[in-house]
């Protein structure tokens, strides 16, 4: 069914001489419309993939189509983040405390093997395996890397996700303002605050047991 | 001069621009009736910017374009699949970013393996897609796939491809590489002929010998 026979043949009983004059339709159709039809991606590129997001953007594909014309250097102005290319851990707090300055509603696209799980550089000392353990992510493009049509595959995938929501149930309209996902912290390692209660636990164990064996191998001096 | 190259840099920005609309003029309306000005207008003689409008038309894959590998399956006289993999283990061997795992099959009476797999995966956010796979099978049981609308909303339950997911008939792999195909195919029949050659040639001496 096309959008315009859902707009002249709505549910709700309309009389009979107003049947062509009149359109009703839902609020959350008219709003998921308007914001699929104008989502700003961040201008934002991290490897490889950032080029085949340039040429996805040039005249040739195009996101323009899709009313993504204006690419926003500035998180503040924009609605969707794609990923594009390898996370690395020196590069994760940035990225995490763009995706909080980005006002909501706000989705992320995880595009390549890389910032989806690490791709080739899987397990690797300096890369995050996967850009989902830190910031939420609404679509995942596999491909190293995509070509431009498979992100604009994943771009409308992404739009499709958008009809598909509700005003009601969406996190950003409930009451209370949302949190901001905390930053990581770079250190000799990547560390992720969400877990800072864990590592805190790990780390009392291990200090009795190194204190337990301190106190043995003084014992055994004396 | 200096502003000499942004001049000129301008002018070749301007004449893309001209020459989509003498294209548009050229080709008009052709377009959308006709394919082949389609392929003229995206290849190396178009001239000017043209976009493609991807979702209602897409591009020609070239037969070599490579992305998530996929298992090859001979399709048996009652429907039923016969596997070209005999889970050897080369694949997943080569594999640079190792995103390939294979279990074999062992026979349940004696428990030795037999030469199929039973399970195979592929974790494509892990794949680099450079045909290594592909390009060491022994049996060509391993093609690259030409299908990249692939992605998804999760990731853990969607993103790890096994055995059913990837299998695909030999059939598509003739219509998707013709050229790779044929000559596969040539390559086995010349290999057949070879065999049965040495083996009328051994029976022959074997004659002679008695």
């Amino acid at each position: 069914m096309s959008a315009t026979d859902e707009l002249l043949n709505p549910d709700f009983p309309v009389p009979d001489e107003l049947q062509s004059n009149i359109a009703i339709t839902t609020i959350d159709k008219i709003y998921n419309w308007s914001r699929r039809s104008s989502m700003w991606p961040m201008m934002f590129g991290l490897a490889c993939c950032a080029i085949e997001m340039i040429c996805t953007a040039a005249s040739r594909y195009d996101l323009s189509r899709f009313g993504m014309e204006v690419m926003r250097p500035s998180p503040r102005q924009s609605d969707l983040m794609i990923v594009s290319g390898t996370v690395t851990k020196k590069m994760v707090p940035q990225i995490v405390r763009l995706y909080n300055q980005m006002p909501e509603p706000k989705y992320v696209l995880s595009m390549g093997a890389c910032a989806t799980g690490g791709g080739p550089f899987k397990e690797g000392y300096n890369v995050v395996s996967g850009v989902d353990k830190y910031v939420p992510v609404d679509v995942y493009v596999p491909g190293c890397p995509p070509t431009p049509q498979a992100l604009l595959f994943g771009l409308i995938a992404v739009q499709k996700k958008i009809d598909q929501q509700s005003i009601l149930t969406v996190p950003w309209y409930q009451r209370g303002p949302s949190e901001a996902i905390p930053v990581p912290i770079l250190g000799p390692d990547i560390i992720d605050p969400r877990q800072s209660d864990v590592i805190r636990v790990q780390a009392a164990k291990l200090a009795t047991a190194a204190t337990a064996v301190a106190e043995l191998s003084g014992a055994a001096e004396a | 001069m200096y502003g000499l190259g942004i001049v000129r840099g301008l002018g070749v920005t301007l004449k893309h621009f001209i020459d989509s609309y003498v294209d548009d003029f050229r080709w008009l309306g052709k377009r959308y009736t006709s394919r082949e000005a389609f392929n003229v207008r995206q290849g190396v003689k178009g001239r000017g910017v043209f976009t493609v409008q991807y979702p209602e038309e897409r591009l020609d894959i070239p037969e070599r374009f490579r992305y998530i590998p996929f298992l090859l399956y001979e399709e048996g006289p009652n429907g039923e699949q016969v596997d070209r993999c005999t889970s050897c283990g080369i694949c997943a061997k080569v594999c640079p970013p190792q995103c390939i795992w294979i279990e074999r099959t062992n026979d349940p009476k004696t428990g030795r393996p037999i030469p199929a797999p039973k399970a195979f995966f592929i974790d494509i956010d892990i794949c680099m897609n450079c045909g290594y796979c592909a390009e060491y099978c022994p049996f060509d049981a391993i093609k690259m796939d030409h299908d990249f609308e692939i992605a998804s909303y999760d990731r853990t339950t969607r993103h790890i491809w096994n055995k059913d997911k990837l299998s695909k008939p030999v059939s598509y792999h003739a219509q998707i590489h013709p050229t790779d195909y044929a000559a596969e195919e040539a390559a086995r029949a010349a290999d057949e002929a070879k065999k049965a050659a040495k083996k009328a040639g051994a029976a022959k001496k074997a004659e002679e010998s008695v």
